[in-house]
């Protein structure tokens, strides 16, 4: 007997509001239908109204524990449409708390696989020490969320040396725990239990959906932004891609861990060989006319940034590409077949950030439940031409 | 197959202090450069208007009051501002005339009690001077 | 005069006030115990050390908004918590703190009284499968199928560790067998095995992680219990609150040889002992995370009942011996 239960658009087991109808019979799932659109904010369109310096920290806002690689590859996308070379050394902090902000996030992640199993000492104690972090990332950028560090044409904050060598210990603190972490959860039997052979995932169907990120990875499918397109720093620095291939949650886990301890050595080695000098470079007001895609390896895979300039100080099209929207059809094939009581592990699995990916829209008419995909152009028409005909609302006016 | 792997470091936990500080009845000390809250020392400032171009936030609005006095008003609504210390970098003048503090704990019930606005006068620089030239008849932020 | 002093038995000590209160108390010691472990800090404020938080908690609930949803089964949905509540208490009253005369068996302390309170102990779990039945909800009916599933696992071996010290004890009374392994405290650590399997199974039947599938927070939302809210939801906290309570003193009287010594005395050994097991029991939940309700079922018949079975052939070998 298959009957449908709702997972979202509220649920204890989803940090943001995302709507996963799923047919099951008995305990096992036999289909999945994901609706977005919860989340979304009109960000691209707010884009269009903000100049270059603005977008920063709009883009920034895109999401909480990704902010930097949003903002990062926005910034990277208008140097190159300015022609700007930012200095060495503004580069290498950029990309150092860069990968700071990939520690973050995955100790993150591990917590939260953790509290989905229902394992929560593993929570407390990663996200307590995930507080070394926070409070490394405080003291170089000013806030523990929201880094802002980036400004076009470099960054906006220097390190000296006692902040360096703050960085340096809490890297050693960071490095013992987490391989503790890599012990209790490939060894912790409930855990494992729990995690081994969920959310399978072949290497075929990981290149045929385009998975990215740590899901693809755990497929045995190496591909990552920054070994396969290097730019900035990433040449300069060793690391290995971090790749499993047992296809499951528990490949995931190890994958994430292995990317932890990389981003260790790369941060190492960035603060080892920090060149001196400048910071930033002056950047124009207005950019040339011209289009670029800019793509980052961002904690949960690759990210895309296109940005269209005409010439103003404003941009005339921003388009996001967030990684977990690459990563929905894979989650809808590896929840099939499953059960009911991994659900919120192979959802979490693939590090969703939702508001990242809220950017494709269907329209379903009420009447008749029939869905429409309608492009943005008609969209913005649509809009423009009802508010132009529409009477103002007497308490629409927020009195600011 | 191990059982109980995490037996050890649990209750070792028993008998270490608790990770988690007891605010608001302790609190801890954030660091140099935190960013808090945006106030302007109006004595420095040029009223070029960068901060109010560049604020994400449309936090920062400078309007004029008398022109033949050149009194300007700055208000900063601290419930818009989004702690971004872009006005800061902005700011042209040596030293700066918007300056932040480390205040994090301003919650309020009602937004507009959020604000912040003075009224001065604009100040004249010398080139290459230090300090303003016209009279500093600054008045007090009116909170 | 029987009669005040039977109504004082039923109210205060060891009745409904007694069984609230000291629930309450054991409550915060498990949170406490947990945040410990977990390096954090617990109940603080609310009292002294937080003593009042489990209270605050209950009162809270009392005054929210109680909602019975419309495709409901009203009747049994309203007075399933109070059947719960009723049913634990009166397996309180069967302890043997000092309610009962060793040599005249009466009404607390009878041949037999440690089957009814195991059987009293096990309605909740049918009470849960009603309540999960009575409010139409698709994320109750999963946690009600869940929680018979689990009934199948960890019954059977917890009735068979408990029975293991009874046998060996000749007698079906808990007063009796409590005497019996106070007079020869060697003979507790026979029981050791049987200890261990039986502290696995009560946390099973108290739905605590690693087997608090039926209401897991993140997979069902609230399982059983999701459409209770306010005096229900209160009233349904209290009832796990006091079987607790009256599960780890079952433990304590059975294999930790009960609570000796009259009314003062014995009063300070329940404390201490069902602290030990709640302790225990606080352990057992910070380790683990979670697993699925196949993989209790399947843990159960091939760790458990082997276990708890080996447990009764070396009692009732050393049964042979000892006469």
């Amino acid at each position: 007997m298959s009957f449908q239960i709702p997972i979202g658009p509220q649920h204890p087991a989803l940090k943001e509001p995302i709507s996963l109808r799923m047919t099951v019979e008995g305990e096992v799932i036999t289909g999945v239908d994901i609706r977005l659109g919860y989340n979304h904010r009109g960000l691209e369109k707010l884009a269009e109204d903000r100049n270059w310096i603005q977008n920063i920290y709009l883009t920034e806002r895109i999401c909480g524990i990704c902010s930097h690689s949003h903002a990062t590859c926005y910034v990277q996308g208008v140097e190159r449409l300015m022609e700007l070379a930012p200095p060495r050394r503004g580069l290498y902090i950029r990309y150092l708390i860069a990968e700071l902000e990939r520690i973050h996030s995955h100790l993150l992640w591990l917590g939260v696989a953790g509290h989905e199993a229902g394992f929560d000492s593993f929570f407390m104690y990663t996200w307590r020490d995930r507080e070394v972090v926070m409070d490394l990332l405080e003291m170089i950028s000013g806030n523990r969320v929201h880094y802002a560090i980036n400004t076009i044409g470099g960054v906006r904050r220097d390190l000296d040396a006692g902040q360096i060598a703050k960085i340096q210990e809490g890297i050693v603190t960071l490095r013992k725990r987490s391989e503790y972490y890599f012990y209790i959860g490939a060894n912790e039997p409930s855990f494992v239990a729990r995690i081994a052979g969920v959310g399978y995932l072949s290497k075929e169907n990981a290149v045929a959906l385009c998975a990215v990120g740590p899901v693809a990875r755990a497929s045995g499918v190496a591909r990552d932004v920054r070994k396969d397109d290097p730019w900035a720093v990433y040449d300069e620095v060793d690391f290995e891609v971090a790749t499993a291939d047992s296809c499951d949650v528990l490949g995931r886990v190890v994958v994430r861990v292995k990317e932890l301890l990389e981003s260790y050595k790369i941060c190492e080695q960035l603060l080892k060989s920090l060149p001196a000098g400048d910071i930033a470079v002056k950047a124009p007001r207005k950019a040339k006319p011209g289009e670029v895609v800019s793509r980052y390896e961002a904690p949960r895979g690759e990210n895309i940034h296109y940005i269209k300039a005409n010439g103003t100080d404003k941009p005339e099209r921003l388009k996001v590409r967030a990684p977990t929207l690459a990563n929905y059809p894979a989650t809808v094939e590896m929840l099939r077949k499953g059960f009911i009581a991994d659900i919120p592990l192979i959802f979490a699995a693939i590090d969703p950030c939702i508001c990242c990916a809220e950017r494709t829209v269907t329209l379903i008419a009420a009447g008749s439940g029939e869905e429409s995909v309608v492009r943005m152009s008609d969209l913005r028409r649509r809009a423009i031409a009802r508010h132009q005909n529409a009477p103002v609302k007497r308490n629409a006016v927020w009195p600011l | 197959m191990k059982i109980a792997v995490f037996l050890p470091e649990l209750l070792r936990h028993l008998f270490k202090k608790p990770a988690t500080v007891d605010y608001p009845f302790k609190k801890l000390e954030v660091p140099k450069d935190f960013r808090g809250t945006p106030y302007l020392n109006p004595q420095m400032c040029i009223v070029c208007r960068a901060c109010e171009r560049d604020c994400p936030a449309e936090a920062i609005e400078i309007s004029s009051v008398n022109e033949a006095d050149k009194r300007f008003k700055m208000i900063i609504h601290n419930d818009r501002c989004i702690h971004c210390a872009q006005c800061i970098d902005s700011c042209p003048t040596t030293p700066k005339a918007m300056l932040m503090d480390s205040l994090f704990e301003i919650a309020d019930d009602d937004r507009h009690k959020m604000k912040k606005d003075w009224i001065y006068v604009r100040a004249v620089l010398k080139p290459k001077a230090a300090a303003p030239a016209s009279a500093p008849q600054a008045a007090e932020p009116k909170a | 005069m029987a009669a005040l002093r039977t109504l004082l038995y039923l109210v205060v000590y060891p009745g409904l006030i007694f069984l609230f209160v000291y629930s309450t108390f054991c409550e915060w010691f498990d949170r406490k115990v947990y945040a410990r472990l977990q390096n954090r800090m617990g109940p603080t404020h609310t009292g002294r050390f937080g003593l009042l938080q489990p209270i605050a908690d209950f009162v809270k609930l009392l005054a929210k908004e109680d909602v019975v949803p419309e495709a409901a089964d009203k009747r049994l949905f309203k007075v399933l918590p109070i059947i719960g509540l009723a049913v634990v208490s009166t397996a309180g009253l069967l302890l043997p703190v000092w309610n009962f005369d060793l040599a005249a068996p009466g009404f607390t302390s009878f041949s037999g009284d440690i089957i009814v309170v195991l059987y009293l102990l096990s309605l909740p779990t049918l009470i849960l499968f009603l309540a999960a039945w009575s409010s139409a909800n698709p994320f109750s009916t999963i946690g009600g199928a869940r929680v018979l599933t689990m009934l199948f696992g960890y019954e059977v071996p917890l009735f068979l560790a408990v029975l293991g010290p009874a046998i060996l004890a000749d007698s079906w009374r808990l007063a009796e067998i409590a005497a019996f392994y106070q007079a020869k405290p060697l003979l507790l650590l026979t029981n050791l095995l049987g200890f261990i399997v039986a502290v696995i199974a009560v946390q099973a039947k108290l739905e605590r992680t690693p087997f608090d599938i039926p209401h897991a927070e993140t997979e069902i939302v609230g399982g059983t219990f999701t459409e209770y809210s306010g005096k229900k939801l209160a009233l349904f906290r209290l009832t796990f609150d006091i079987e607790m309570v009256v599960s780890s003193g079952l433990l304590a009287a059975v294999f930790l040889g009960g609570f000796p010594g009259g009314a003062v005395v014995g009063f300070l050994h329940f404390v201490v002992k069902t602290l030990f097991v709640i302790f225990l029991l606080s352990l057992l939940r910070a380790l683990t995370s979670r697993i699925r309700v196949d993989q209790v079922v399947s843990f159960a018949w091939k760790f458990l009942a082997p276990l708890a079975v080996l447990q009764l052939l070396v009692t009732i070998l050393l049964k042979g011996l000892l006469s």
